[in-house]
């Protein structure tokens, strides 16, 4: 067999090593947040009254809207996914470029809204899990926005084809996963939260 | 005789600067053998702390050390030897024989592939610096439980940002090693057929990208509460001390089974090679490892017996239950040994000296699964005598058998098989004088972590006598130093095959060329050395015939 | 004629030789000085009789292999492998031996946490580095000091005795070699156990779960006494207890903390008359308070200060109290820190 020959074979063989890594890298991921989700209910199970004494009811107007733009952007990120594997490459950047934007308003509707809330980090067990957690996802999007700004800038200078657009592939893998962290945040501290 | 041309890499085009070259590396045997030195240095570090621990215990009274430093000590020497030591010298072995063992040219990512290198020593220093910090270094053992996490100086934020820059390269490798193995084997390499140390790495690495985002959360969530004034485990104020535990026993069970299942990866195939024989079920170990990697998920609540506060019996049986597979890896390796024929070379040692002593481990452990007898011997000098027999007598024994069996490889030198007789019978000797005795301190209600004990518990004897077995230990280890040291000063003459071994490395010079392969021998089976050797063989045969 | 000897057959010395073999390893683990302890070490043995014949058994294959098949010749080794039947063989023997263990193990566990009505209910406490033993039923506390002298727990001889364990700050552990039982004390976290003393004697205890500078150093006692003489024990302490006495000086009172002690175990003031108490505390890094009880059951609370971190002072102000005996403590280290507190008219 020829140098070439290998080379093709495993180029042909299922998912690339680069999707593959990413996907290997948000089990990781996963894992890491479901620590955090373990102790959420390990805390809460412990506590007398849920949410703890003291801590207002959180609102969850802005919570919801949050969770509208994410959600919305991974549909809008994967539209894009889809027009350049058809070779719209415009289309395909616009998609991308209006992903980035709801990712940007995701991250400043967010910190408007952590300043609106009436309790800290450091006020108890209910600020503790609620800021870390919260903004260790923000954490996440924002690496997300840089990464996927990244993709943008190769599709810019057209360093991504029909056939060959893995970084974008990736980062939208990464995309979604973020987007549904998101939802469990959502869920365990608006929807499962008594009011 | 068809053959399988390798693609062939472009060499660099000018020599860089030694130095310059080792720390710019990104081939995945200069980055191994940056591994092996890394961890070595700091096994002497850890090492060192060993003897004067030892030294410490040996008499009833505090003559060396006080209390807060013996608490520094043990600390810093369990974090060192599991996450700097033992980890890294699989992990360096991973690096340097993996991409090797499938024919591929090097590791998935190369250039991550050297950030996870140079982000241990930058973790592993950020762990030592805890010495000069305000408060010392962190002494809260190598587990540091809460809320005693919470209370100590700086030396435990040193500690968990160390941990967390080794963790992340640890993960980052991981992803490295699963993409290699799954992607890069070359052809006719089926996953069947594959070494079984490869299946031990990617078993491994499995471990790491599930178990050790654990504790890299749990650190993050330590932090918070020393310094950002969070209450994960702060029961005061809402938190709940026990969370640490499971936290880091969730990621700590699965450890320890990182720490080990390469170990098994090379003494299996040390044990094939050095009978001349197969290994008895190659089906048997890939299914064992696995049942093992998944099992490793379910037992992690048997370090916390004694705290009241878990479901005894479920976790007893899962404990229970991984015995079986492992039990299943005594069997097939007794079954390689049976009707073999035996090459006592230094690696076959250290291999048979391993499946002695990683059974003495093995069983050990189980006194400790059931919780009514755990209730008397955890934390105690049992559990000391436990882990040392699976961590040294296993992993330890395995990687030195690893490295007098790839030595050659590596270096293009035979390593000296007097001194390695030395280096074993002491070592052997050594550990066992100097751990054997803890079950019985054990037992006779000695605990863990103490930097001192009264004359009257009867526990002094044994004390010294382990303190003996511990100084044995480091004149094999020395004898170890000296043979490395004087053999690199010997030419390279060491051949492709001096073992008459089965995997790829085999097939091609010692040391290998940078691009590995010139030319690869077909892969119909996992041991395409001994096909291909046997092939030669038979046409010389015919030959002369 | 006289008999003739007892031939000593081959059998009988193999059985000498098991029978003393198994009596050296289990005579490592203690015998037990409670029924729950003699139950453990039951399964002690039991492990040792499935676990011996496993470990003899591999090595003595190992140590065969590696004589038996030493390469004495240049001929390949017959290239045997294993098949589906003996990889079954290999899953079901290690399967048989955990599936005999559990029960046993199961068993014991039963055993040792059935339910006792205990005579003695005693609350022990952990914090760094000392253990307060507070009798219930009876009223009164036991203290060590950390460095000077180990707490000692007196108990009746066979009587039920159910321990509350707790930890005022990390978790420590209860460990008591001879009873083969230990339970960690946990801070916001109480967990009981009941065990019965059927040996009398002085057995040693110590902290099994690292805590800290003085882990090493956190030892107790627990000294099992005949019933009269645990009669007579409480009586003693309770005189002690009730004869501590002293009169008022003033309505300002001064009070030293160091070394996780006060400098007085009395204090007095007049009826109905407010009083400053200044505190001092001398333990850099550590934290006290001063609060005001009825007794150590901190059934009612009457005065407490806010806790402050050493070295510092700080002087509080009381508001009156009518006559009687009250006991004063630091919240932060309980009964281990704590005195009479008299109001005298």
């Amino acid at each position: 067999m020829s140098a070439a020959e290998i080379t093709d074979e495993r180029v042909a063989r299922g998912t690339s090593g680069p999707i593959l890594g990413m996907v290997l890298f948000v089990a990781s991921e996963a894992m890491f947040f479901a620590t955090f989700f373990g102790a959420y209910f390990t805390i809460r199970e412990a506590s007398p009254t849920w949410p703890p004494k003291g801590i207002p009811h959180l609102e969850i107007g802005i919570a919801t809207v949050l969770t509208i733009i994410l959600v919305s952007s991974s549909f809008v990120l994967q539209q894009g996914v889809r027009a350049i594997r058809k070779g719209h490459a415009r289309r395909f950047q616009a998609w991308l470029a209006a992903t980035l934007a709801l990712g940007a308003s995701f991250l400043a509707l967010q910190l408007y809204d952590y300043s609106q809330l009436g309790f800290g980090l450091k006020d108890g067990i209910f600020g503790t899990l609620f800021y870390v957690m919260t903004s260790l996802h923000m954490a996440h999007v924002f690496g997300g926005v840089v990464f996927l700004g990244l993709v943008f800038t190769q599709a810019r200078t057209g360093q991504l084809s029909p056939s060959r657009h893995e970084s974008l592939e990736a980062g939208a893998i990464y995309w979604h996963f973020v987007d549904v962290v998101w939802v469990g945040l959502y869920t365990v501290f608006y929807l499962l939260t008594p009011r | 005789m068809a053959v399988t041309e390798a693609p062939v890499r472009e060499l660099a085009p000018e020599p860089r600067g030694r130095l310059l070259d080792w720390l710019t590396t990104t081939d995945h045997k200069k980055i191994g053998i940056l591994y092996l030195v890394n961890s070595f240095s700091f096994f002497a570090v850890g090492g060192i702390f060993a003897l004067l621990m030892r030294t410490e215990l040996a008499r009833p009274g505090q003559q060396l050390i006080g209390a807060h430093g013996y608490n520094e000590l043990f600390t810093i020497h369990g974090t060192l030897m599991i996450f700097l030591v033992i980890f890294p010298i699989l992990a360096g072995l991973g690096n340097y024989f993996v991409p090797l063992q499938i024919g591929a040219l090097d590791m998935a990512f190369p250039r991550i592939n050297a950030l996870s290198f140079w982000l241990l020593p930058v973790g592993g220093l950020t762990i030592l610096s805890g010495f000069v910090a305000k408060g010392g270094a962190a002494a809260c053992g190598w587990t540091c439980y809460a809320p005693l996490n919470e209370q100590l100086g700086t030396g435990v934020d040193l500690w968990l940002a160390g941990l967390i820059l080794v963790g992340t390269a640890s993960i980052l490798g991981a992803i490295n090693f699963i993409v290699t193995i799954l992607r890069m084997r070359a052809p006719g390499m089926t996953m069947m057929r594959v070494p079984v140390f490869v299946w031990s790495i990617l078993a491994t690495s499995l471990l790491v990208i599930l178990a050790a985002p654990v504790l890299t959360a749990g650190l993050i969530m330590l932090f918070a509460d020393r310094r950002l004034g969070t209450s994960f485990f702060d029961p005061a104020h809402g938190g709940v001390a026990l969370l640490w535990q499971n936290v880091f026993w969730f990621f700590g069970h699965p450890e320890v089974y990182m720490l080990i299942l390469g170990a098994w990866g090379v003494v299996t195939e040390i044990l094939s090679v050095f009978s001349g024989k197969p290994i008895f079920s190659y089906r048997g170990i890939v299914l064992s490892f696995l049942m093992i990697t998944a099992l490793s998920f379910t037992v992690w609540a048997h370090h916390m017996f004694a705290t009241g506060a878990v479901e005894l019996p479920f976790f007893s049986v899962t404990t229970e239950l991984i015995s079986i597979p492992t039990g299943v890896l005594f069997f097939v390796w007794l079954g390689t040994l049976w009707k073999g024929k035996l090459r006592f070379e230094v690696p076959m040692l250290f291999a048979l000296g391993f499946i002695a002593l990683f059974l003495i481990g093995g069983i050990d452990g189980v006194w400790a699964a059931s919780p009514a007898m755990d209730f008397a011997i955890h934390d105690t000098y049992w559990v000391v005598a436990h882990l040392h027999y699976v961590l040294f007598g296993g992993t330890l024994f395995g990687i030195m058998a690893g490295m007098y069996y790839w030595f050659p490889k590596m270096s293009g030198r035979m390593l000296s098989r007097k001194l390695g007789q030395w280096h074993f019978w002491l070592q052997f000797i050594g550990f066992n004088v100097t751990f054997f005795p803890m079950h019985i301190l054990g037992l006779r209600g000695m605990p863990r972590r103490i930097a001192d004990y009264a004359p009257d518990r009867g526990w002094s004897f044994l004390n010294l006598v382990a303190t003996v077995g511990a100084f044995l230990i480091a004149i094999s280890l020395l004898i170890f130093l000296a043979n490395v040291i004087t053999t690199l000063r010997k030419p390279r003459t060491a051949p492709p095959d001096p073992w008459q071994a089965n995997t790829l490395e085999w097939a091609t010079s010692s040391p290998p060329p940078p691009h590995n392969f010139d030319v690869l021998p077909p892969i119909h089976s996992n041991r395409p050395v001994y096909d291909a050797r046997l092939a030669e063989a038979r046409l010389t045969d015919r030959g002369s015939g | 004629m006289g008999s003739s000897p007892l031939p000593v057959t081959r059998t009988r010395i193999a059985r000498l030789a098991a029978a003393s073999a198994l009596l050296l390893l289990t005579g490592c683990a203690k015998q037990g000085i409670s029924p729950q302890g003699q139950e453990v070490h039951r399964l002690y043995v039991i492990i040792m009789i499935l676990a011996a014949p496993v470990f003899l058994g591999v090595e003595a294959a190992l140590i065969w292999c590696i004589f038996r098949y030493r390469r004495r010749d240049d001929q390949p080794a017959p290239q045997i492998v294993g098949g589906g039947r003996s990889l079954g063989v290999f899953f079901a023997i290690p399967a048989v031996i955990v599936a005999v263990l559990f029960p046993f193990g199961e068993a014991t566990l039963m055993n040792i946490e059935q339910p006792e009505t205990p005579q003695v209910q005693i609350k022990v406490e952990g914090f760094q580095w000392e253990w307060t033993f507070l009798y219930l039923n009876e009223g009164l506390f036991v203290a060590g000091k950390t460095l000077v002298r180990p707490a000692v727990m007196v108990l009746p001889v066979d009587e039920p005795v159910q321990i509350q364990l707790v930890s005022r700050d990390v978790i420590h552990s209860f460990f008591v070699p001879d009873l083969l039982f230990k339970r960690d004390a946990i801070p916001g976290r109480t967990t009981a156990f009941t065990f019965t003393p059927t040996q009398l004697g002085t057995f040693h205890g110590q902290c099994a779960e690292f805590c800290g500078l003085w882990h090493s150093r956190m030892t107790f006692d627990v000294k099992v006494v005949a019933p009269l003489d645990y009669q007579a024990w409480i009586k003693q302490q309770r005189k002690k207890a009730q004869g501590i006495t002293c009169e008022p000086h003033g309505t300002t009172l001064s009070l030293i903390a160091h070394n996780i002690s006060w400098n007085q175990f009395c204090l007095a003031v007049p009826a109905n008359a407010p009083f400053t108490v200044d505190i001092t505390n001398q333990d850099v890094g550590i934290q006290h308070n001063f609060s005001i009880y009825d007794s150590f059951f901190e059934k009612k609370k009457y005065f407490t200060s806010p806790r402050i971190t050493g070295p510092d002072s700080e002087t509080l102000n009381a508001t009156p109290l009518p006559p009687g005996h009250y006991y004063f403590q630091c919240d932060v280290h309980g009964p281990a820190m704590s005195g009479a507190f008299i109001v005298k008219k």
